[in-house]
């Protein structure tokens, strides 16, 4: 469509008009995001104390490799990661499988479902807070009636229980997306691979094995990547309900980083932490970018 | 469409309805808390409905602790971020359908990155850098803070509302002699209205809903938004936990009210189609 001859081709001047457009908002990223962004990496090379700041070259990262909070935390970031978004994928799935074969009341119960998820997670959190308070809370209640437990428990204060805590809260307020874009998912399936499948005489759990789990496929691996680089970076639940206390039992690495700078004041160190925990994200990106192809107006979220 | 067995219908409810009620629990305690008085919170056992409800918790919440003044906050912010990104990212968007149909990778590739930031590593710069420039506890400083999240977000959302518009309509307009902005700002913009209100409407709960990025900007109480209020009230005095639940309601309504109407816009919105594969 385009032919090439003369000095500027329409197609050279459309592209020229094309980049005055996206112009605005490329610079403005440049100073809200670049900028930041090299002024943390700057920090990541520098000791700073107050307005002096004297370089020391990579002393900062070496300091947070060589110390075990950075490798605990490294950990504790792994499992939190990996058990929430399981349990979001797992749940969510489920849940939609649930609903989808429902007749009616469904946008409803979709509406119902998603409540958690809408709430401002740091709101969420400081809800959960009431109802896991040791005398007064309701979790401890219901569980003492229903004869699941003898005494109330220190949700908070004891590590195990403490990320058991974090991990709750995080299901119940990730786990209504991922059952909206299941929900979504399982209405591509054309209904005749079903029949199909049943006609063959495959049951319930053989229909869901060869016919609903390939079709998600794709779908359940895009949504768990997002959802890995979603959790990895979350700081407000854990910030809200326990600072990463106790004993760190619950610090994954953002919780590090804001304690690390705004508890411990050392800026050089946080920005290394940060550095590091971008990395972990950027692999996870790297993949999901590659997954949807977005330049070729895939998907990617 | 075969269907059977009636109870399989009935189990499917009952899980769904079982459900629903742990999903939900925690909300309806919020709400029973917030509706309490102060006498009743700490009962055994504590009561799941009570005849003594009133919304006293409200009033004090509102006229006796900054609550009111959290949210207008929270409203400046998030409304001075939604106009800013989506003005900005309307541009973009435009730019990026029409001027690029084989795709501006790059671009893309930058967009998605800036989207995929931890915002823990940023705060770190933010924070220096606004008080380098005496800019902590301004609406400014928040604005531009949660600009560097809400704009990634509202030109990819915005990209794909664009897409659906035909580029036949905007070529026409040209040959009738328009220019560019032209056919941008009088033919494109109404269409694209629907999109642009859902993609303001998102990125205004984006904005309202976030947390750290407050926490770390603001020092003077009397400039926390509502998320940061209301995480701060749990260890600031003794807790009155049906004043916290009221200020958690107040929080949460308007966010739930608008999502209830996006719903159908959700998935689309946030995956720019990764469903439809």
């Amino acid at each position: 469509m385009t032919t090439t001859q003369g000095r500027t081709t329409p197609w050279q001047r459309r592209r020229r008009v094309g980049y005055a457009f996206i112009a605005p908002v490329f610079l403005f990223l440049c100073a809200v995001v670049v900028v930041p962004l090299l002024h943390a990496l700057w920090t990541s090379l520098h000791r700073v104390r107050g307005l002096n700041a004297t370089f020391v070259g990579l002393q900062n990262y070496a300091r947070v490799l060589a110390d075990d909070a950075f490798w605990h935390s490294l950990a504790v970031s792994l499992e939190f990661t990996g058990l929430c978004v399981a349990l979001h994928m797992i749940l969510g799935l489920a849940l939609a499988l649930l609903l989808h074969e429902l007749r009616f009341a469904r946008t409803a119960l979709r509406i119902a479902f998603l409540t958690p998820w809408m709430l401002a997670p740091a709101v969420g959190a400081t809800i959960w807070l009431w109802l896991l308070e040791p005398q007064f809370g309701v979790v401890n209640y219901l569980l003492q009636a229903a004869g699941l437990l003898s005494a109330p428990l220190a949700w908070l204060g004891t590590p195990g229980l403490a990320f058991a805590s974090v991990v709750t809260v995080d299901v119940w307020r990730g786990m209504p997306f991922v059952m909206l874009l299941m929900l979504a998912g399982l209405q591509t399936i054309p209904r005749e691979q079903y029949e199909a499948a049943a006609m063959d005489g495959a049951l319930a759990w053989q229909r869901f094995r060869h016919v609903t789990l390939p079709n998600l496929r794709y779908l359940l691996v895009v949504s768990s990547t997002l959802d890995i680089i979603n959790t990895i970076r979350h700081y407000d639940i854990i910030g809200v309900m326990t600072a990463g206390g106790p004993a760190g039992a619950t610090e994954v690495l953002p919780v590090l980083l804001y304690n690390t700078a705004f508890r411990g004041n050392r800026f050089g160190e946080a920005a290394a932490i940060g550095v590091l925990l971008l990395l972990i994200v950027l692999a996870f990106s790297i993949f999901h970018i590659r997954l949807t192809k977005p330049e070729q107006g895939g998907a990617a979220a | 469409m075969s269907r059977r067995a009636q109870p399989a219908d009935a189990l499917r409810w009952a899980a769904t309805l079982g459900a629903l009620a742990i999903v939900v629990f925690p909300l309806y305690w919020m709400l029973n808390t917030s509706l309490k008085p102060a006498t009743e919170i700490f009962l055994s056992p504590p009561t799941f409905a009570s005849r003594n409800w009133s919304l006293d918790a409200y009033a004090t919440v509102l006229n006796q602790r900054p609550v009111g003044r959290y949210f207008l906050n929270s409203l400046v912010v998030a409304l001075g971020t939604t106009v800013l990104s989506v003005t900005l990212a309307a541009f973009a968007a435009y730019g990026f359908t029409r001027f690029f149909p084989r795709g501006a990778t790059p671009f893309i590739v930058f967009l998605l990155f800036t989207k995929m930031l931890p915002e823990t590593l940023l705060i770190v710069p933010y924070f220096q850098l606004m008080s380098d420039l005496g800019l902590l506890d301004t609406y400014a400083a928040l604005i531009l803070a949660y600009s560097s999240f809400a704009l990634p977000f509202s030109v990819w959302m915005l990209i794909g509302f664009f897409r659906s518009i035909p580029r036949d309509i905007d070529e026409a307009a040209m040959i009738d002699g328009a220019s560019y902005l032209q056919a941008f700002v009088r033919v494109i913009l109404p269409l694209a209205r629907p999109g642009l209100v859902a993609v303001a409407l998102f990125t205004f709960l984006i904005a309202w809903n976030s947390y750290v990025w407050a926490l770390v900007l603001t020092t003077d109480s009397s400039m926390y938004v509502l998320s940061v209020g209301i995480a701060n009230m749990v260890g600031e005095y003794r807790v009155q936990w049906n004043e916290l639940m009221a200020a958690a309601v107040i929080a949460a309504l308007p966010v739930m009210v608008l999502y209830s109407l996006l719903e159908r816009h959700l998935v689309d919105a946030i995956t720019s189609g990764a469903v439809k594969g």
